[in-house]
């Protein structure tokens, strides 16, 4: 029961490179652009284009394609068992039927389906690891607290969510780390995790998960009070160390990401969508 | 020598599970001076967590008043002032650390001032400075040993720049390195930057390097004077449950055997001198 070895929340991988150096509000905005604009991308064409465009910025950064993909690993055999379920039970009235057995029936129509759906989930992982591989924890929130900044005009506490976030970011660890620690103890009084049916084994869970949420609480009295005792009050009148800055790198950025925007609609305006 | 925080007949109740009004702390009279090292001690549950507690503002007195440099802890609008001159550090570092990176954390409490940011930056420096943090700036908490992590806490409190800071048994998570660095660092606090330290711990070793020492018991200051005037009277102390520092342990063992040896010697080297002098 090594847990804290597997947590790898955010992995960033630090490197010096023209998409690490922009700002994170030009990165977290770009992802969430090209997201929006994957949702509409529906023909191959598209796709294609997206490909070469998200290749190009992997191999800009630096970081080896291998290791941006590795995460996509545990979750193939779920994208497989989506893609023969989309294969056999999608169809259109005028689809070609290609095989036939029983009730099921794989068509065209039910191929193109799976295709679109698995091709949005590669590349929806893929946008999204590649901003958490190239952007720190840190630079993640405060950009996200500057991009919320304006939205606590219609009263949204945007710092203090985004404080929120800082601090749960802090605790995933230590309660990892406690978590550990009261299977262990547990272990050593003779509970066996391991053994039993399915059912077995959730019941023990649930006698470990008690003491973290006690010890949760309790820490999060303690660290109020420690916030307390360190002026916070909110985030009305706070400033902070680190702001951001904008340069001529993410003006670049804008400018490339607005074409690639451009003439990818083009194409999905243009070409004839897979389904 | 002038009086940084005063408590006036200090009382405070709180409410438990079983009993509706237990007492933590009974009609309170202390002082803490002016860049003085005062420690308080006291056997768990006697109080002085919750003492110290009432310095910052954190708790407000049930009955009497506490005043931090002439205000009044009770009147609402003091608070922000009163924190700002208090700072205070609590036993867990892991619960008081909000920021996953030191610099950051660090930075907190100025940025809650509100200051402008050139001086939070050059705060934070500070602080690394002069707790010789600095190659921990970038590292997140979780690297770092517990004593590192204590360090940091302290240079988050000492970042806003207060005129005393408060330890809460820092110490008592920390192996024996870490305790002595920790300490070290608070004598440099006070004897370099004039900070007032106020420092709770059950370690008699730490308490003899300050300048005074409280002992609490149920609730009330039972002793209180310089550490070497308050372990001459060993008898109370041993009533309080306290434990004696090392010199004046071996100090009483050998009296008692009939050498001369001067009551009050609580440092392991002025009892050395006093063992040289008797054989030559």
């Amino acid at each position: 029961m090594e847990l804290t070895k597997n947590i790898t929340l955010g992995v960033y991988l630090p490197g010096r490179s023209f998409i690490h150096n922009l700002d994170p509000r030009t990165k977290i905005l770009a992802a969430a652009g090209i997201i929006v604009l994957l949702l509409f991308t529906r023909s191959y064409s598209a796709f294609a284009l997206s490909a070469i465009f998200i290749g190009a910025l992997v191999s800009l950064s630096g970081i080896p394609t291998g290791y941006a993909l590795r995460g996509l690993k545990p979750m193939l055999p779920v994208l497989a068992i989506m893609w023969v379920f989309q294969l056999f039970l999608f169809k259109t009235p005028d689809a070609t039927v290609y095989f036939h057995w029983w009730i099921f029936e794989a068509t065209d129509a039910g191929l193109h389906m799976g295709n679109l759906i698995i091709l949005r989930v590669l590349f929806l992982f893929t946008v999204t690891t590649f901003l958490t591989l190239t952007t720190s924890v840190v630079s993640l929130t405060d950009g996200l607290e500057s991009l919320l900044k304006p939205l606590r005009m219609i009263g949204l506490p945007s710092q203090e969510l985004v404080m929120t976030l800082v601090i749960a970011l802090r605790f995933v660890l230590i309660l990892a780390e406690e978590l550990e620690k009261i299977i262990k103890a547990q272990m050593a009084r003779g509970v066996a995790f391991d053994r039993g049916n399915f059912i077995q084994k959730t019941r023990k869970i649930f006698p470990v998960f008690l003491p973290l949420f006690i010890g949760a609480f309790k820490r999060a009295e303690e660290l109020i009070v420690a916030m307390d005792a360190r002026s916070y009050t909110g985030g009305k009148g706070r400033t902070k160390m680190k702001t951001l800055h904008m340069g001529r790198a993410d003006f670049m950025a804008a400018l490339i990401l607005l074409a690639y925007g451009g003439l990818l609609i083009f194409i999905i305006i243009s070409t004839k969508p897979m389904i | 020598m002038e009086k940084l925080i005063e408590t006036t007949n200090l009382t405070y109740f709180y409410r438990s599970g079983t009993k509706d009004q237990v007492k933590a702390l009974y009609n309170v009279n202390m002082n803490v001076f002016q860049g003085e090292i005062l420690a308080i001690t006291g056997q768990n549950g006697s109080g002085k967590s919750t003492l110290a507690r009432h310095f910052n503002a954190l708790l407000t007195p049930g009955q009497g008043e506490v005043f931090v440099k002439g205000l009044s802890t009770v009147s609402k609008e003091n608070i922000p002032e009163i924190r700002k001159i208090i700072g205070m550090v609590f036993q867990n570092p892991d619960n008081q650390l909000v920021s996953s990176i030191v610099e950051e954390d660090i930075a907190f409490g100025p940025e809650n001032l509100g200051l402008p940011q050139p001086e939070i930056i050059e705060r934070v420096n500070w602080a690394l400075h002069t707790l010789g943090l600095e190659e921990l700036r970038n590292e997140p908490p979780h690297n770092l040993s517990e004593g590192q992590k204590q360090q940091v806490a302290i240079a988050g409190v000492l970042a806003m720049k207060p005129e005393c800071i408060v330890l809460d048994e820092p110490t008592a998570h920390l192996d024996p390195r870490g305790r002595r660095e920790l300490l070290e660092s608070a004598i440099h606090l006070n004897r370099e930057e004039g900070i007032t330290i106020v420092l709770l711990t059950h370690f008699m070793n730490e308490v003899i390097h300050c300048d005074r020492m409280i002992v609490m018991e149920n609730g009330s200051v039972k002793m209180e004077g310089p550490p070497g005037s308050i372990f001459c009277r060993s008898k109370e102390v041993k009533k309080t449950g306290l434990d004696f520092p090392i010199a004046a342990q071996i100090g009483d063992g050998l009296r008692r055997e009939g050498f001369d040896i001067k009551p009050g010697i609580i440092h392991t080297e002025d009892l050395i001198a006093s063992l040289c002098q008797l054989k030559s």
